[in-house]
């Protein structure tokens, strides 16, 4: 019984090459461009017969003849609202991070906050224009290896995870616009002569993620940030270091009072860099006020 | 004469000189009354290591793996993905011996050992693989909630359908299959009719 296959098989072996020479289109997959030529082709221009196709004068475009228009029906689309008034955190990735401290530009003998970053000069912030720290990017983390007493504004759980692995602490801080002007350039804000400042709360919509553990949170419970050290480790493999054991466990856990701009200086004291010496308010007002 | 004291501004005086410290005061730490002491009286504040979860209750599988009695190879993964994807080792293999392993009670190494018998070898090691992302570390993750997920299914107890149910389907079946079969020596007839006869001479 012979197969098609082999009937086409056949053929083929006797056939010349199929060459554009020898092949062409299957019967009606392209017709030609009719021109307005004689009886049917030409005549009224492709235009038809009377209406706004014959007579040019079309209906504007959106128009769905009288109900309301799908380009006038929604009065505004409120994708950016309040865009300009959000917070940002522009990034600072882990990688960046591990050759930071790798080529010495931070030290890692010491506790690590924004003002440490700053300093490097390889980080710049601009607060003003509503940036409130620096967000700590997972790019890197497979290969971060510091052990480092860390404080950013924002960090996710791989980069958590990440620090913790290497037997380091890391904390979510908030610092508000004006405690982050002072930071931008400490000298400067020392020369102008006023009292440092007292850290402000963190706004409403940011205090869940400051006082929360899982978060790394300065305001949650040490207790619970124990806790959820472990839960880490289980879900992304690895073996908690023993912190306690450490001979650096003073530095690793050494934080800022919520209140606290600067690591030894305490909100409400006016540094004299000239003569070297330190004002601290004396007033029970005063103290009041600093310490509340 | 009107001191600036006398009119009721606040006062600075020079109290502390860097360079010569007062000995007799003792410096304390500097605590607002926003500090974690007063958010939080009954805490120790201490960050310390806990090496179990706290336990709830009764249930039998709390989720803790002990990473060190897991063996954890790392390798190249596949796909498209250029000089990454070539060079960068983030394809993870988690073993362990099941039968071996003391965090596992015997009731869930027997379901584990029914349930996931192909994925086990010969000398008894169970081998989970993950190469779901482009970091090593979220791929570890990965392998650890297989292990997790595949535990916990195998704990979970089905309830047997009632004998109406499974009387119930059976019937379904058999009648699925009658009605099967008639189309189908319908068909037949059919493609019979349309042959010639067979005379038998």
């Amino acid at each position: 019984m012979p197969n098609t296959v082999d009937k086409a098989l056949n053929l083929l072996r006797f056939l010349p090459r199929v060459c554009l020479a020898n092949i062409r289109d299957n019967p009606g997959s392209r017709r030609g461009p009719r021109r307005g030529r004689a009886q049917h082709g030409g005549d009224k221009h492709g235009a038809g017969n009377k209406g706004s196709g014959q007579r040019q004068n079309y209906m504007r475009i959106g128009y769905e003849t009288g109900n309301n228009p799908f380009y006038l029906r929604f009065p505004w689309e409120p994708y950016y609202k309040g865009h300009h008034l959000k917070r940002q955190y522009p990034p600072l990735s882990m990688l960046d991070l591990q050759k930071m401290i790798d080529l010495n530009r931070i030290d890692t003998s010491k506790p690590i906050d924004l003002v440490a970053i700053l300093n490097t000069g390889l980080y710049k912030l601009f607060p003003d224009q509503h940036q409130f720290g620096v967000h700590l990017t997972d790019d890197g983390a497979d290969i971060f290896d510091a052990k480092v007493n860390l404080e950013v504004q924002w960090a996710n759980e791989l980069v958590v995870a990440a620090v913790e692995r290497a037997g380091g602490v890391i904390t979510t801080a908030y610092y508000d616009p004006h405690s982050l002007q002072a930071m931008l350039n400490t000298k400067k804000f020392f020369e102008r002569g006023i009292p440092i400042p007292r850290r402000m709360m963190p706004p409403p919509d940011a205090i869940e993620y400051y006082t929360d553990a899982s978060k790394r949170g300065y305001l949650a419970d040490p207790e619970k940030v124990s806790e959820e050290r472990l839960v880490l480790s289980q879900k992304y493999g690895y073996k908690l270091p023993k912190i306690e054991d450490d001979p650096d466990y003073e530095m690793l856990t050494e934080r800022k009072d919520p209140r606290q701009i600067f690591f030894g200086l305490d909100p409400g004291w006016v540094v004299n860099l000239r003569d070297k010496v330190i004002l601290k308010p004396q007033e029970e007002e005063l103290l009041k006020y600093y310490a509340s | 004469m009107n001191t600036l004291k006398s009119l009721g501004i606040p006062t600075y005086n020079a109290v502390y000189n860097s360079l010569f410290p007062n000995l007799l005061k003792r410096t304390v730490a500097y605590k607002s009354a926003l500090s974690l002491n007063n958010l939080y009286p009954n805490s120790s504040l201490k960050l310390t290591t806990l090496s179990l979860p706290p336990k709830h209750g009764n249930e039998k599988f709390s989720g803790y793996i002990p990473i060190e009695e897991l063996d954890i190879t790392f390798s190249r993964s596949s796909g498209p993905g250029g000089q990454n994807v070539n060079k960068v080792n983030t394809k993870v293999d988690v073993r362990f011996h099941l039968q071996s392993a003391k965090w596992l009670s015997d009731e869930i190494k027997e379901k584990l050992s029914e349930k996931l018998n192909s994925k086990v070898t010969k000398e008894g090691y169970l081998i989970y693989k993950s190469d779901l992302t482009r970091s090593q570390q979220l791929n570890l993750a990965d392998c650890l909630e297989k292990i997790r997920s595949s535990v916990r299914e195998c704990l979970i107890e089905r309830a047997e359908p009632s004998p109406e149910t499974t009387e119930k389907i059976r019937r379904k079946l058999e009648r699925a299959a009658k009605e099967r079969l008639l189309i189908k020596r319908q068909r037949s007839q059919l493609k019979n009719d349309r042959q010639a006869p067979q005379v038998v001479l």
